[in-house]
């Protein structure tokens, strides 16, 4: 990927999390991200894979700068926001939005859709009230809010699951954002309406070539969203590749095992057990010593118990963090 | 295949401030003996209430609960509360609870919450209870050194997998699992399906299998039951039902359903469920139905049976539409 076409680029990325063990016990700290390096283009969409506490959300928040990195370099249109301190962020977060899993629990209860949405552009100085006025009826009509008068005076509660996401949607893209973070965006909505939110987000984004990161632990869904596939476990990005290569051509045996995992509807399926590993991701305040997955791993061998293999780029633009792949190109 | 129970006409209503919410509304079936039935459907469409009706656990604001359960012959409805209690909730029907790996108690031994329900409904002694309990968890695949910890201590699989084993140790023929493993992560979901499938064919149990997930219904389904704003819409065998899906919400949802394995353009239902208070006068469905006709928005349909045991609730079918 050449310089000039990079929105965002994540070296090494770190984030620990500190943490009091017991009354007397000193800190420790949860690694939930634990040296993550990827670069991502303008316009492009990339679904970041895993399971619950795999550190997807740290990572998410982290690239927004919700948290200040423990180690590694965030570089953001060509300048480094890593240790930034947060009164200098300004222009970075008006550069950037998040959509949260829980719309419920990310809209003030007091405010309506209209003052919530307002609120962005109010911190950051955004037009006259006229002009935001107009921009927030623009805002629920592309998010398909309609008639607007009708939801503009509604408060969330009054809004159904889907509604309320097409309002944080609308949030997050208010201030013309070019990198927004959805963090497990639909799976608190049931399949149809996940569909109809995903395809709303896709659309918007294609329209106006914005950056995306979609965290998710639903594999099936990011093919039909996202030009890449990124898998996380255990504080690592394991593999990542197009989203055509990563499914079919999987190569990490952890994504091997997620693939294997997820059934499709296929009456077939009852008739047969599936093969999938024991056990559960490891613990993220002591990690194993080697690959984090070897504790699972049919193929794990001494050095991947030994040392943690470092990121191969088996094919072009297919990376995998797996020893099986060494000298593979 | 003989019949474990059948259910005709169910009716669970709930009186609320805004109205009376027909939770479950005429529901028919019947379930056979070793087979697992699937229920799939929206949030709120009914699924959990359908089953609390079946096991007899209900809220304080029940304002209808009618219709017959008859489970060897014997119409369960009709029974006192003490003699449902002594004879068949757990006995002869248990449930694995939605979100019942977060219920489990924190401060008691994992060994003594699995014990408890032999303790309770058939009075064993405590070692006794202890002991067995100790064998079901072997069962489920947890070693029986788990017994003395406390819930905290075991992952999220291993509570589902002790929660079964709660379920198992009274010896039940039906068991009924409501969302067994939304909360748990792919790999270890598939654990807990390789462990039901076991657990089925082993102990010739019969399932009810909940769950809002298409997808995962094929794991375990011979029959699938699709459930619509308090009502079963559509019953079909499971080799019919994932490749086609007889009534229209049937069809427009297994086209929200994405797939890893094949192409297909995913489509979603455009609009919501009908509320449960006021619930449309015709087909339920009617309203986001691409193929509504008149008859559609005034009559609601009866089943229609196209096949012995299998049957759809849409007006294309009676009128030879389809
Ligand atoms: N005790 C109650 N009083 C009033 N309404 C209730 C009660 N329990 C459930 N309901 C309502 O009955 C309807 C069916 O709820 P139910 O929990 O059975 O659905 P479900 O299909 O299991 O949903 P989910 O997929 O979210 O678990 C909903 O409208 C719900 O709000
Ligand atoms: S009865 Fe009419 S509205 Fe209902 S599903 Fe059938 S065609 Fe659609
Ligand atoms: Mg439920």
């Amino acid at each position: 990927m050449g310089e000039d076409k990079v929105l965002l680029r994540v070296e090494n990325l770190k984030m620990w999390h500190a943490m009091r063990r017991g009354l007397f016990g000193g800190v420790v700290y949860v690694r939930a991200v634990d040296g993550v390096t990827f670069s991502l283009a303008p316009g492009e969409a990339v679904s970041v894979v895993g399971e619950s506490g795999s550190g997807k959300t740290t990572l998410g928040k982290t690239i927004l700068r919700l948290h200040e990195p423990t180690d590694g370099k965030l570089i953001f249109k060509g300048r480094d926001i890593t240790h930034t301190p947060e009164k200098e962020l300004m222009w970075f977060k008006r550069e950037t939005g998040l959509v949260q899993q829980d719309p419920y629990g990310a809209m003030p209860s007091f405010m309506t859709i209209y003052r919530i949405l307002e609120e962005p552009l109010i911190i950051h100085k955004v037009g006259t009230k006229e002009e935001r006025s107009e921009m927030i009826f623009k805002a629920l009509e592309e998010v398909r809010l309609t008639p607007v008068e009708d939801f503009a005076f509604k408060y969330p509660h009054m809004l159904s699951g889907g509604q309320l996401q097409r309002v944080a949607i609308a949030r997050a893209l208010i201030l013309k954002p070019s990198l927004v973070v959805a963090d497990e965006p639909v799976s608190m909505l049931d399949a149809s309406v996940r569909v109809e939110i995903l395809t709303l987000m896709r659309e918007l984004q294609e329209k106006r070539g914005i950056s995306f990161i979609y965290i998710t632990h639903d594999l099936s869904t990011t093919r039909y969203f996202s030009e890449w596939i990124f898998i996380m476990y255990a504080g690592h990005i394991v593999e990542r590749a197009r989203t055509k290569a990563l499914l079919q051509n999987p190569l990490h045996p952890y994504t091997r095992a997620l693939l294997a995992a997820i059934p499709d509807p296929d009456p077939e399926n009852r008739k047969r057990f599936r093969e999938v590993p024991p056990g559960e991701p490891p613990s993220l305040v002591n990690p194993p010593p080697g690959c984090r997955f070897a504790p699972r791993c049919p193929y794990a061998t001494e050095r991947c118990r030994r040392e943690e293999p470092p990121e191969f780029e088996v094919e072009p633009d297919h990376f995998v963090k797996c020893w099986l792949y060494v000298g593979a190109r | 295949m003989s019949t474990a129970l059948s259910v005709r006409n169910l009716r669970l209503y709930f009186s609320t401030r805004k109205g009376v919410v027909k939770a479950v509304d005429n529901a028919s079936f019947d379930l056979r003996k070793g087979e697992t039935l699937a229920i799939v459907g929206e949030s709120g469409c009914g699924k959990s209430s359908l089953a609390r009706a079946l096991i007899r656990l209900l809220p304080r604001n029940v304002h209808t609960y009618s219709g017959e359960v008859l489970l060897d012959g014997v119409d369960v409805m009709k029974l006192s509360e003490e003699m449902f209690r002594r004879s068949v909730r757990w006995r002869k029907i248990s449930m694995v609870f939605q979100g019942a790996q977060n219920s489990l108690n924190p401060v008691l031994k994992v060994g003594f919450q699995v014990a408890e329900p032999l303790m309770i409904h058939f009075g064993v002694s405590k070692e006794e209870a202890l002991a067995e309990a100790k064998r079901y968890l072997r069962l489920v695949g947890i070693h029986e050194s788990f017994a003395d910890r406390y819930p905290f201590e075991l992952s999220g699989g291993m509570k589902q997998r002790a929660v079964i084993a709660m379920a198992l140790i009274t010896h039940p023929e039906i068991v009924i699992l409501d969302e067994p493993t939304s909360a748990l992560d792919v790999i270890t979901q598939a654990n807990i399906i390789n462990l039901l499938k076991r657990l089925q064919s082993e102990m010739g149990l019969s399932y009810i299998f909940i769950t809002h997930d298409i997808a995962l219904t094929s794991e375990l389904a011979d029959r699938v039951a699709v459930m619509y704003a308090g009502e079963i819409v559509e019953i079909s065998d499971a080799e019919e039902f994932y490749r086609r899906p007889r009534h229209p919400y049937a069809e427009k949802l297994m086209a929200s359903v994405p797939t890893l394995r094949t192409d297909k353009k995913l489509e979603f239902i455009p609009g919501t469920p009908p509320s449960l208070i006021n619930p449309p006068p015709g087909c339920r469905f009617a309203p986001r139905c691409p193929y509504a006709f008149e008859r559609c928005l005034r009559e609601s349909p009866p089943p229609y049976e196209y096949k012995t045991g299998s049957f759809v609730r849409c007006w294309l079918y009676h009128e030879g539409k389809r």
